[in-house]
């Protein structure tokens, strides 16, 4: 299959492997074919025709965008008559474009202003009636049809990669533009993929519209701090002439559209900068709380270098640490390891992209971790992947991915797991101890309880008999639950013994990495904890309100351990003025100029390597592929765990609320945003509102596993079933533990 | 053959300008002159050229027109920079001339943007709508230069004149159900297949059949054979149907349903023909009850074609997609000469789709129906499938007459022999495999290559590979029975004669060459006849010279007012995709006859037909703008010995990124057609 084909472009010796087009191999091979519609990571949109070549001996031109080339051909890639009709395209293009390029937001990077001066159209000799469009508002998101050139990029990118599939063309020649598919208003997850793509000045930022122009901006790379995909941005910022404010803010935020893409929280979530002057009393308050502390209670939205300075201080004073986050990350993994022998699971995003089959369980994931659902969804697309969503909770946003859904009972994961083990090792050459295991497991049993029959695993099997890559994504819902480590060690089992790569999602930005270099204490109440970026007696954080003011991450340097098992570096978007950790590390007794002095010193027995901050490099090459910061090294553990006994199986009746975050909202730090949507609803379904005899604008009151919260519940007809969706990115407690949690629901009269 | 004026159609050169018309020299295609029973054409104007009717055709006015239709046609435009900026140029520098504002200079841009889209565009429609228009600027270059000169209209600018457009492609035009073929392939191609099922479900409601088991027409008219290999068009089609249902997806109609108008239609038979009058038929808001006389719906697709080919839980989508419609079907209910007297007075108008479910004798000595053994195709194929679908056991008196071991089809250990040579004798004898015969024989008078061309040439080898003898050349011209229980047959050998005039050649028969066969089953698959006891015969049908319902074949009523017939009832065994076709014609007359009580064509459904008269396909064009030498793809096939003791579907289908190839294949070959009537 993987045959390749040699050819010629302009005269040099290329080639291509199946699949890939003429275009492919010319940027493979750094030969430049213009192009206006053009989009690496989607199927060719094919709609400006300037990529067109000659080839040898065939009349007429050949669109090299779609085309893959043939053993022998000869391919031309420029001539006068090709530089014409080239031309003469970009003629086109130009008629009735509004010349407003001196207010339009895309002036100074916008591709049709500089292929406009790239072929040098200077005037044009045709002309076509002018047509009123009024500009749409679509909230994050404005389009101004006039400007839209209809090369429907956005149109790709929002079906093929992001999922959302909320853009339509609406065809009728020269009158066609885009349109919200299927509603008024544009009705999407917002991640802004479509501004990003957009090569003209057609849909920006709401937000950014007329606020600065390209070229005055400075663009600084970093990492999205967001979730634990990881994804590239550049922040891109500018003195604000008002010095009453600070210095410089981040105007917005943009990515490499080509190979990677952003939610709309990294994208529109931007300003969670902290600010604050150096509080010489607040430290030094800090430093005594610190000195009597028991405990330091933290989050995992902190740098690997961060995390290891807590740790020091830790033996340094004596204290606990606390992050339950990580701490059950870290004991779920750790359960793995005995069986996997090794530290790290084996998949990436790019492992989902490529996967014919894949199998994610655990995770509302669309808005745990919309990198992983735009892989799946990339998967889904590109090559028609099987994929099996299995979760007690339905999701319309991943209908359009999900080609199975296997909807367990609450509290089930564990039996779920271990049918799913049964069913994929079925025939695989496992040892004899796992194989009496498996045989020994009480089917009937756990499909009973679980609600997961063999009809659906079946099913699952039968779809997957074409596949060659297959993933299997465990999410958090996993880690927390009280079997967690049985379960990991289940889904070590598959790993190990069948062609499933494994994929875990990481809580938060830093959750992996947190647990790959904290020591980590089981929480408790007790007195003297210090919060760090966390609730305590004495509250150290980037968030509003807290006794001493730190940098949030995208005001330090410093780096985070993503999905992918990558170290990324993060950068300085905005100044900090005040104290960072290593200060007060330093106060307490360790010593280091720079915070990033650390990053080197990252634990390689967990897999850092000792390269200094300074070296990791933070970029995508041309062809895409990712040269930012470095893999963790593989490390070989030893594998004497067994799996277990399944424990009887919970039931959770009764009201169940899931604790799970709406669209674009993640933590405290999205939740300081100014334009992210703050949606802070109790959300459950008609059948749900019927259990918990509530209506929809109630305001309710929650009460679980011991605390009481307050909310509105608001109906939503997407929803089914008795489980609600209760966000947490508005609290600070909420860290860790299993996301399902029984409830008593009472109406506030 | 037809009369024309001036036509440079398919590059004909015939200019009759100046002549008197009994001189006229004659157009070599079958253009539309004649646009309907009380309209001719005053000129035709498409990718291919333009043809005139009549000599006071406003020429500048019709260019125009062309170009218009461009902008109009929203589903193939819009879609490419040099057509969508391109075309609308073209209209708005025409409209200038034709209005009397038009400069030299004008001509000239005109010329120079139809080259661009000649070169560069997209699809097929950009690339010709030129073509014409430039034609009639080369031809007529006094007609434009008079108006540019003189400033004035062109001749009738400011009338009011009709033009009717059509929008086709070569595949589309050789299908009998007219299927956006380029529309589904762009919307596997766009990764959108949402749309591409939607653009199917326009004309055919019946994606996940005829994306596996239609004998795909279109592929021979594929435009790319012009360039190396057609297109697997068939193929393609599965993959909207397949992602709505992996997807669990509500049913995607492309068109909503009308309200209830109040008008009820009775259809008989829930085949394809049915199912399709009923799905179109709903969606006009019409209340639609569907009597079939088997347990379970589908027709000859549930009962004739085997699962292997065509799974049941995936036509079963199809179905529900008509039921979502919202159409009542009524099972186990065989009509009968009352019901259709009934029929006639409770509804406004009544579809006969009862297919030919008779198999017709093999036509040999002593051929008779009781002979144990002697097992007719429709007949087998019934308990087959009804067995291995529904586990509906074969009942006491069929087991006894068929010596059957058990409640089904086993025929372990037996000899078949199946006469034929189409579709249906090939799941015959592949049953025939699966059901554990020892030997199983086709025999047919004809060749290798007819067979192939009859059905398909993965039928014909995947037969081959399952085990199945062809005897070719050959036909049945005796049964031996021994006490009514068959024991052998005598076939005998023909030879082709050539025609010494030239026609087709002779089948002689080998004198001397006969043998004499063992087996245990003869099953005659060589054609099927019409059951049509149901109908009253104080009706007086009438009737083909081949026994079945006659129609005009354009709004398939039959000579009876309101009583409607499609699909094999009316054609003869022919295929699905042609009794979908029919039937979908069928219910757009029966729509508007229910409402208005005439019988009307629509104008798109003209066109329709005189596009097919023309044939929309030319084999000889030469293609330029695509590089030849991509292979065609290849669905892979469940291997022999995974398949042939069982019923798992064979065709897999294509991987995604075989379909994905596959589509960029695709030219979109979309032309625009218009008539000045």
């Amino acid at each position: 299959m993987s045959k390749t084909i040699n050819f010629k472009i302009d005269g040099k010796n290329v080639e291509a492997t199946k699949g890939e087009t003429i275009l492919q191999v010319a940027r493979k091979n750094d030969i430049y074919i213009p192009t206006m519609c053009y989009i690496s990571k989607t199927s060719p949109c094919a709609s400006c025709r300037i990529c067109s070549v000659e080839v040898e001996g065939v009349d007429g031109f050949v669109l090299s965008c779609n085309t893959p080339p043939t053993e022998g051909i000869e391919v031309k890639t420029n001539s006068q008559e090709l530089e014409l009709e080239r031309t003469n395209i970009m003629k086109l293009y130009d008629v009735n474009h509004p010349l407003e390029c001196g207010v339009c937001d895309k002036s100074g990077e916008c591709d049709l202003q500089n292929m406009t001066l790239e072929f040098g159209v200077s005037q044009q000799n045709f002309s076509a009636k002018e047509q009123h469009k009024t500009v749409k508002d679509w909230g994050l998101i404005s389009y101004d049809p006039a400007l839209c050139i209809m090369c429907e990029k956005c149109v790709h990118v929002c079906n093929e990669v992001i999922g959302d599939d909320a853009i339509d063309v609406k065809f009728g020649g020269y009158s066609s533009t885009i349109i919200p598919k299927n509603a008024e208003t544009l009705d999407c997850t917002f991640c802004g993929e479509c501004i990003a793509v957009c090569p003209v000045g057609a849909l920006v930022s709401s937000d950014f519209k007329y606020s600065s122009n390209a070229w005055e901006l400075s663009r600084i790379p970093s990492t999205c701090a967001h979730c634990s995909a990881g994804c590239p941005l550049e922040y891109e910022v500018k003195h604000t002439t008002d010095r009453s404010v600070q210095a410089e803010s981040i105007y917005r935020v943009k990515n490499n559209f080509e190979f990677t893409s952003l939610c709309g929280a990294g994208r529109f979530g931007f300003d969670f900068e902290n600010k604050a002057d150096k509080d010489a009393a607040a430290l030094s308050a800090a430093l005594d709380a610190l000195k009597n502390a028991n405990a330091i209670r933290f989050s995992s939205m902190i740098t690997n270098e961060e995390a290891h300075i807590l740790n020091s201080l830790k033996k340094q004073l004596g204290v606990k640490l606390f992050n339950e986050d990580a701490r059950e990350l870290q004991a779920f993994m750790k359960a793995y390891s005995s069986v996997s022998g090794k530290l790290h699971h084996s998949a990436t995003l790019e492992a989902v992209k490529q996967a014919e089959a894949a199998i994610i369980i655990g995770s509302r994931v669309a808005t745990d971790n919309p990198g992983v659902r735009y892989a799946l969804t990339t998967a889904a697309r590109h090559n028609g992947a099987k994929i099996v969503y299995a979760h007690p909770m339905e999701d319309t946003l991943m209908q359009n991915t999900a080609t199975q859904f296997m909807k367990y009972e609450v509290g089930t994961e564990e039996g779920v797991m271990a049918l799913l083990a049964y069913e994929l090792l079925k025939g695989a050459d496992v040892d004899e101890a796992s194989r009496a295991y498996l045989d020994g497991l009480d089917l009937g049993y756990l499909s009973a309880e679980s609600n997961v029959g063999d009809d659906e695993l079946l099913a699952m099997t039968k779809s997957f008999a074409r596949a060659e890559n297959k993933v299997l994504i465990l999410g958090s819902d996993l880690f927390a639950h009280e079997r967690a480590q049985n379960i990991a060690k289940l889904a070590a089992l598959i790993e190990k013994y069948t062609d499933f790569s494994l994929l875990i999602i990481p809580n938060e930005v830093n959750s992996l990495g947190v647990s790959l270099i904290c020591e980590l204490d089981k929480d408790e109440e007790i007195d003297n904890v210090v919060g760090y970026n966390a609730h305590g007696d004495f509250v150290i954080a980037s968030f509003d309100g807290a006794n001493l003011a730190m940098p949030a991450l995208n005001q330090q340097e410093g780096s985070v351990v993503s999905i992918d098992n990558r170290v990324l570096p993060l950068n300085v978007a905005v100044g900090f003025e005040g104290y960072n950790l290593n200060d007060i590390a330093n106060a307490l007794g360790l010593s280091k100029e720079y915070t990033i002095d650390y990053t080197k010193e990252l634990p390689q027995s967990a897999g850092f390597k000792a390269i200094a901050f300074d070296d990791l490099e933070n970029f995508l090459t041309p062809y895409g592929d990712d040269e930012r910061g470095y893999l963790l090294d593989e490390v070989v553990c030893s594998a004497d765990g067994k799996v277990e006994d399944v424990e009887d199986l919970p039931e959770f009746n009764g009201t169940v609320i899931y604790n799970s975050n709406p669209v674009l909202q993640f933590n405290s730090y999205t939740n300081s945003t100014k334009q992210l949507e703050k949606d802070t609803t109790l959300r459950g379904s008609a059948q749900f509102s019927a259990a918990a005899r509530i209506s929809d604008g109630d305001e309710v009151e929650i009460t679980f596993g011991g605390e009481t919260i307050t909310r509105v519940f608001k109906l939503d007809p997407e929803l089914k079933g008795t489980v609600a969706l209760n966000p947490t990115f508005d609290t600070l407690s909420r860290v860790g533990g299993y996301k399902f949690l029984k409830s008593k629901i009472v109406r506030v009269v | 053959m037809s009369k024309v004026y001036f036509s440079t159609w398919r590059g004909e050169q015939i200019n009759n300008i100046g002549k008197p018309q009994d001189e006229w020299e004659e157009s070599a295609y079958n253009l539309p002159a004649q646009y309907d029973d009380h309209r001719d054409s005053k000129a035709f104007i498409g990718w291919d050229g333009v043809a005139l009717f009549d000599e006071d055709v406003d020429v500048i006015r019709l260019a125009m027109e062309y170009a218009a239709q461009y902008q109009e046609y929203s589903e193939a435009c819009g879609r490419c920079a040099p057509g969508r900026w391109g075309g609308r140029i073209l209209y708005d520098q025409l409209d200038k001339i034709a209005r009397g504002e038009g400069a030299l200079s004008d001509l000239e841009h005109l010329k120079e943007i139809g080259k661009s889209m000649q070169m560069t565009s997209k699809c097929e429609i950009g690339k010709t709508v030129p073509n014409p228009i430039i034609d009639l600027m080369e031809h007529f270059e006094d007609t434009f230069l008079e108006c540019i000169n003189e400033q004035k209209p062109s001749k009738h600018y400011n009338e009011s004149i009709g033009y009717i457009a059509k929008i086709t492609a070569p595949c589309s035009d050789a299908c009998p159900a007219d299927v956006d073929i380029p529309g589904y392939i762009e919307g596997v191609r766009d990764l959108r297949f949402d749309d591409s099922l939607m653009a199917t479900r326009q004309t055919m409601p019946l994606a996940h059949v005829c994306g596996r088991v239609c004998p795909h027409p279109c592929e021979d008219a594929c435009r790319r054979t012009n360039l190396d290999e057609p297109i697997s068009i068939m193929s393609l089609k599965r993959l909207g149907a397949d992602w709505e249902t992996d997807h669990g997806y509500d049913f995607f109609h492309p068109m909503e349903k009308k309200p209830s108008i109040g008008k009820k239609v009775a259809v008989v038979g829930a085949g394809p023909a049915g199912l399709t009058t009923a799905y179109y038929l709903a969606a006009e808001g019409i209340d639609v009850d569907v009597y079939e006389e088997l347990p379970v719906l589908g027709g000859e697709v549930t009962v004739g074609v085997p699962e292997y080919r065509m799974p049941w839980d995936k036509y079963l989508k199809d179905i529900e997609c008509v039921k979502d419609m919202g159409v009542n079907f009524i099972l186990n209910h065989r009509v009968s000469q009352d019901d259709m007297r009934r029929f006639e007075k409770e509804y406004d108008a009544t579809m006969i789709a009862s297919g030919t479910r008779i198999s017709k004798p093999v036509r040999c000595a002593n051929e008779r129906p009781e002979i144990q053994g002697y097992w007719g195709a429709i007949d087998f194929l019934d308990w087959v499938n009804l067995y291995e679908k529904f586990d509906i056991k074969t009942p006491k008196e069929v087991q006894e007459k068929q010596m059957l071991p058990s409640d089904h089809v086993d025929l372990t250990g037996k000899t078949v022999v199946c006469v034929g040579g189409g579709f249906t004798s090939m799941d015959v004898v592949r049953c025939s495999i699966r059901a554990g015969a020892k030997r199983v024989i086709m025999l047919y008078r004809r060749d290798e290559k007819t067979i192939i061309r009859n059905t398909t040439y993965e039928e014909y080898h995947e037969a081959v590979e399952e085990g199945v003898e062809f005897i070719f050349h050959s036909a049945v011209s005796e049964i031996i029975d021994e006490n009514d229980v068959l024991k052998a047959l005598v076939v005998d050998k023909f030879e082709l004669v050539p025609d010494p005039d030239g026609g087709r050649p002779q089948l002689v028969k080998i004198e001397g060459a006969s043998e004499t066969i063992e087996c245990d089953y003869l099953v005659p698959a060589v054609s099927q006849s019409a059951e049509l006891s149901f109908i009253p015969e104080e009706w007086e049908l009438e009737m083909t010279s081949w026994a079945t319902l006659k129609t005009n074949g354009k709004d398939y009523m039959t000579s009876r007012k309101g009583i409607f017939a499609s699909g094999d009832c009316e054609y003869g065994p022919m295929t699905i995709v042609n009794a979908v076709g029919q039937a979908k014609r069928g219910a757009s007359v029966m729509a508007r006859y229910v409402q208005t009580g005439e019988i009307t064509l629509t104008d798109e459904e003209i066109m329709e037909d005189h596009l097919k008269k023309l044939k929309v396909y030319d084999k000889g064009e030469k293609i330029t703008g695509w590089l030849p030498g991509l292979p065609r793809e290849h669905s892979v096939v469940l291997d022999v010995m995974d398949r042939k003791d069982n019923n798992k579907e064979v065709a897999l289908g294509f991987t995604q990124e075989q379909a994905l190839s596959e589509a960029e294949r695709c030219m979109r070959c979309y032309y625009i057609a218009m008539v000045q009537a």
